[in-house]
């Protein structure tokens, strides 16, 4: 196989597009793509500064680096989970990458500023935290965003994340949030920045290579809290797909933002508010956050307590 | 044996895996010998991912 810019022998297929890239050209269409992407959906501009959230994963490192690389200023922000040893190696990678490239990458604590670990939200059955720590995540990258004036947050979703969000939102005909599932979410309240995913075009894979390829130092181990998850079942779903139907994910996703998404536009629109405990922007009287916070400290003081007697 | 042999032998999908020789990447039609030593590394990542709320909060 050839790389079709400099027909060098190839290191990167893109089966979907019928293309492969040589490690020399690799990255420029890589960033090729990110740059239009974000031009193309009006993410933003490159006199803006923007908040890239960091998990010290392939897909964040890999965004903060392609921004940077296109001339964008982007800081990082970083959220301690408290995820055991796991937390501590991506921290560790996420503070290595900032400081080799001289950037600012902001942290919460989530132990420290708020008294427990996402751990702590794992529902007494046993069941997995991940939709609990997508509500921390959310939480704290727009409550910081809006409280050092960035107008925009980045994340690092690519076209898999996206593929099987939308896959599980179809399977359980989740119209609320098939109504809201897009690239850009625009800010609906003054305390709510708009979030934007410049990968989201870009299939796992893709920014795997990226990575390997600028010798970005990412954490390549799984978070052991999402073993078993429903989103990694419907990843090896649509997986199998695109194994004997390349470029399937992308039609199935972008196929539902051109075409599907009209059809559930019909959701009632969300009025915000703040929220009686912490003044961030939610639909209820006091925000999903807060009410998980609460059961969270509950369960780490019933711990503490438990530890103590015996 | 090439890389795509590799991959259905292991019972691995392609877009899951990146197949590494000496730090190159590997496409599915390069043909490996004997002797060489790959890494078979994984790329999907993530439970459910941060997403848009019901309450709005994106």
């Amino acid at each position: 196989m050839r790389c079709i810019k400099c027909r060098k022998p190839a290191n990167v297929e893109v089966r979907r597009h019928r293309s492969a890239f040589c490690a020399g050209c690799y990255p420029g269409w890589f960033r090729d793509q990110v740059d239009r992407v974000v031009t193309h959906d009006r993410m933003f501009k490159r006199d803006q500064r923007v908040l890239v959230a960091i998990s010290g994963g392939k897909d964040s490192l890999a965004l903060w680096h392609a921004l940077l690389k296109l001339g964008y200023q982007a800081d990082g922000m970083y959220i301690r989970l408290g995820i055991a040893d796991y937390s501590r190696r991506s921290q560790a990678k996420s503070e290595a990458f900032a400081a080799l490239h001289g950037l600012t990458l902001h942290q919460v604590d989530l132990e420290g500023d708020e008294g427990f670990k996402v751990p702590d939200l794992a529902d007494q059955r046993g069941g997995k935290p991940c939709a609990s720590c997508g509500t921390v995540k959310r939480y704290h990258f727009n409550k910081l965003a809006a409280d050092l004036g960035y107008p925009v947050v980045a994340t690092g979703h690519n076209l898999d994340d996206e593929a099987a969000t939308l896959f599980g939102n179809v399977v359980h005909w989740q119209t609320d949030y098939l109504g809201r599932q897009g690239p850009v979410l625009e800010s609906t309240h003054p305390k709510l920045v708009r979030k934007v995913k410049p990968l989201y075009r870009l299939a796992e894979r893709d920014t795997a290579a990226y990575a390997v390829i600028e010798r970005i130092d990412y954490i390549l181990e799984e978070c052991p809290m999402a073993k078993g998850a429903k989103s990694l079942e419907y990843k090896d779903l649509l997986n199998r797909l695109e194994e004997s139907q390349p470029g399937a994910k992308h039609r199935f996703l972008v196929g539902f933002l051109k075409e599907g998404r009209k059809a559930v536009k019909g959701a009632e629109p969300v009025v915000l508010r703040e929220c009686a405990s912490c003044g961030q922007p939610t639909t209820a009287e006091v925000c999903a956050y807060c009410r998980m916070v609460e059961r969270g400290k509950r369960k780490a003081a019933g711990k503490a307590e438990r530890y103590a007697r015996t | 044996m090439t890389v795509a042999e590799l991959m259905k032998r292991l019972g691995l999908h392609s877009d899951a895996y990146l197949v590494v020789r000496d730090e190159e990447i590997l496409t599915r039609d390069v043909r490996l010998k004997a002797e060489d030593a790959v890494d078979v590394i994984p790329v999907i990542s993530g439970g459910t991912p941060p997403q848009p709320s019901p309450e709005g909060r994106g």
